[in-house]
């Protein structure tokens, strides 16, 4: 079963589409980093997923179920954009407030519970106003994880924080994502911010999932992709030592082949879709212009 | 820490979504000043223009007062849709202007905070939000008619108005406008569903709507007729002080068949639309 299957899923605003006949799989368990620039789609693909857009098409389903069922959805915490905390509230009472809606039994212990995860245990009664970016960005995981949530959806998390809290968040999400045991949705347009805790990721582009690839498939096309680079660059060292004396033109007709060997990597990688298999192709390719 | 969560949804009720809701939104109401001004404002505003009518005109000369019967800023002698002067429509009516901004400013921070993204995000359908602005509205509207009756009767002792009146008339025409907030609280709460995205017109929106000037004018070409009764504001007037056994159960018809309907409604466009 996966935790989320999307089929299909297109949203326009005024006749332009964010999320274009979008189909992404996201299995139980998995720590899925969702990486696309600005505007390609990530946000309205979550929003959607929440429930906050009407799709245009499409479908979605949630551990196997609509999206809409009221039974899956109680299981969902989402962190979009801000945190969804009534400013002149405090931090416990804001908490509260979505335990009762919840219907939580142990609401006290549960709120106590959560924010300790987000080491906020000091700060409970202070108004959600006075808290800075980073403790709002806490606030609103910890809303997130109330109730038990089977999916957590974090919408760039790390975005606008400072480095200690950064550093911070980044402690908390390995925290959560190790230890909670739940399906976490994070994005970001950073693919470093999330090497450390994604188990698979998935690469958005103008609204269209370009590839989805689990972390062991990508770290071995990184090492794959590092190690053509570095022959590429030892290969053009000992070249240029070698044709030191070659003329300008020839320099540039080399320069315009390393030129030719990056698009052609980029190039399949973007026509086959998969990392895995573009990494093949790109290979061959470039053993091919290597050894010519 | 938790280890792994065992997967399983079991759908909670309708009932039990909604008692969440409703708790989430008395746990609010009790906890932010403005619904404490809201209830002061019911009761200081028939203070202040039953106290006033008593003032002495520019020249100095006394005036003929508004109101001879302190039971007359609750409700008016009769059901007067033409009103000719503003004795006759200030009355407990008002309160639906001040509880359509009060509503307003609650729905409308349920958006500006983004509060209302965690809440259709978790189980809450676009029903259950409906239902539970529209409850609660109908509470707080219904508090401050109780507290602009304290205002009310406390100025008329202050002043020395008189009080005599039958006590049944009054009990029922409290109870029909107490009635009447649910109507108009689900009113609110569809305007405030339409314009979602912008607050003013929100409030400008509902106090128009709250006004009853819609009614008021089209009574200006029916007249006094007993069909306006149909509408929220037409009802509103009707329980007055010759009301009788007839008029709690109009003002009850009238409030829950436009509470169903507006909920209806705003229910079909929240579905239809994106929440923001």
């Amino acid at each position: 079963m996966n935790a989320i299957e999307i089929r299909n899923l297109s949203k326009s605003f005024c006749g332009m589409y964010a999320v274009n006949h979008l189909n992404m799989t996201v299995p139980v368990g998995a720590i899925y980093g969702f990486i696309g620039e600005n505007g390609s789609g990530k946000s309205t693909t979550e929003k959607l997923i929440c429930g906050h857009l009407v799709p245009n098409e499409g479908e979605i389903k949630l551990f196997g179920k609509d999206y809409t069922d009221a039974g899956v959805r109680v299981r969902v915490g989402a962190l979009i954009e801000n945190a969804g905390c009534f400013p002149n509230s405090s931090v416990w009472d804001n908490l509260m407030m979505q335990a009762i809606n919840l219907g939580l039994e142990h609401r006290t212990d549960e709120i106590n519970r959560v924010l300790k995860i987000v080491r906020m245990e000091d700060s409970a009664h202070i108004k959600f106003k006075s808290c800075s970016l980073g403790m709002k960005q806490r606030i609103g995981i910890a809303m997130a994880l109330l109730g038990d949530p089977a999916l957590l959806i974090l919408d760039e998390p790390i975005n606008g924080l400072d480095t200690d809290g950064m550093r911070i968040m980044k402690e908390i999400l390995v925290d959560i994502t190790q230890n909670y045991g739940c399906t976490v949705l994070i994005s970001s347009h950073i693919l470093g911010e999330l090497e450390k805790i994604a188990t698979h990721y998935g690469i958005i582009r103008q609204g269209k999932m370009i590839c989805e690839i689990s972390a062991k498939d990508m770290d071995s096309c990184a090492r794959l992709f590092i190690s053509l680079k570095t022959r590429i660059c030892r290969e053009q060292k000992l070249s240029c030592k070698r044709n030191s004396g070659m003329s300008g033109r020839k320099k540039n007709i080399l320069g315009y082949m390393m030129w030719m060997i990056r698009r052609a990597s980029w190039n399949t990688f973007s026509k086959t879709g998969t990392l895995s298999e573009g990494s093949a192709e790109t290979k061959s390719v470039l053993k091919n212009t290597m050894s010519n | 820490m938790t280890g792994i969560n065992e997967l399983k949804f079991e759908s909670p009720s309708f009932l039990k979504r909604l008692s969440g809701m409703l708790g989430v939104d008395f746990y609010r109401l009790f906890h932010t000043p403005m619904f404490y001004i809201f209830l002061a404002i019911a009761a200081i505003i028939p203070a202040m223009i039953l106290s006033m009518t008593d003032m002495p005109g520019p020249d100095g000369a006394a005036v003929a007062p508004l109101y001879t019967n302190t039971w007359q800023i609750i409700a008016a002698d009769t059901p007067l849709y033409v009103v000719s002067d503003i004795g006759e429509y200030a009355n407990m009516n008002m309160v639906f202007i001040f509880g359509g901004i009060m509503v307003s400013i609650f729905i409308g921070h349920d958006y500006k905070s983004g509060y209302v993204k965690q809440l259709f995000t978790t189980h809450a359908k676009k029903q259950d939000y409906m239902m539970s602005k529209s409850i609660i509205g109908a509470f707080s509207m219904a508090c401050m008619c109780i507290t602009y009756l304290i205002g009310g009767v406390i100025a008329g002792l202050l002043t020395g108005t008189s009080f005599a009146v039958n006590g049944g008339s009054v009990i029922i025409a409290v109870l029909g406008k107490m009635v009447m907030s649910l109507g108009w609280a689900s009113l609110y709460t569809f305007l405030n569903i339409i314009f979602r995205r912008y607050f003013g017109l929100s409030i400008a929106s509902s106090f128009f709507f709250g006004t009853g000037i819609l009614i008021i004018g089209a009574a200006a070409i029916l007249g006094n007729n007993s069909v306006l009764n149909i509408f929220l504001y037409g009802s509103s007037v009707y329980a007055c002080l010759s009301g009788n056994i007839v008029t709690l159960p109009v003002c009850l018809v009238c409030s829950i068949v436009w509470a169903v309907i507006y909920n209806i409604l705003g229910t079909r466009i929240l579905s239809k639309c994106d929440v923001y």
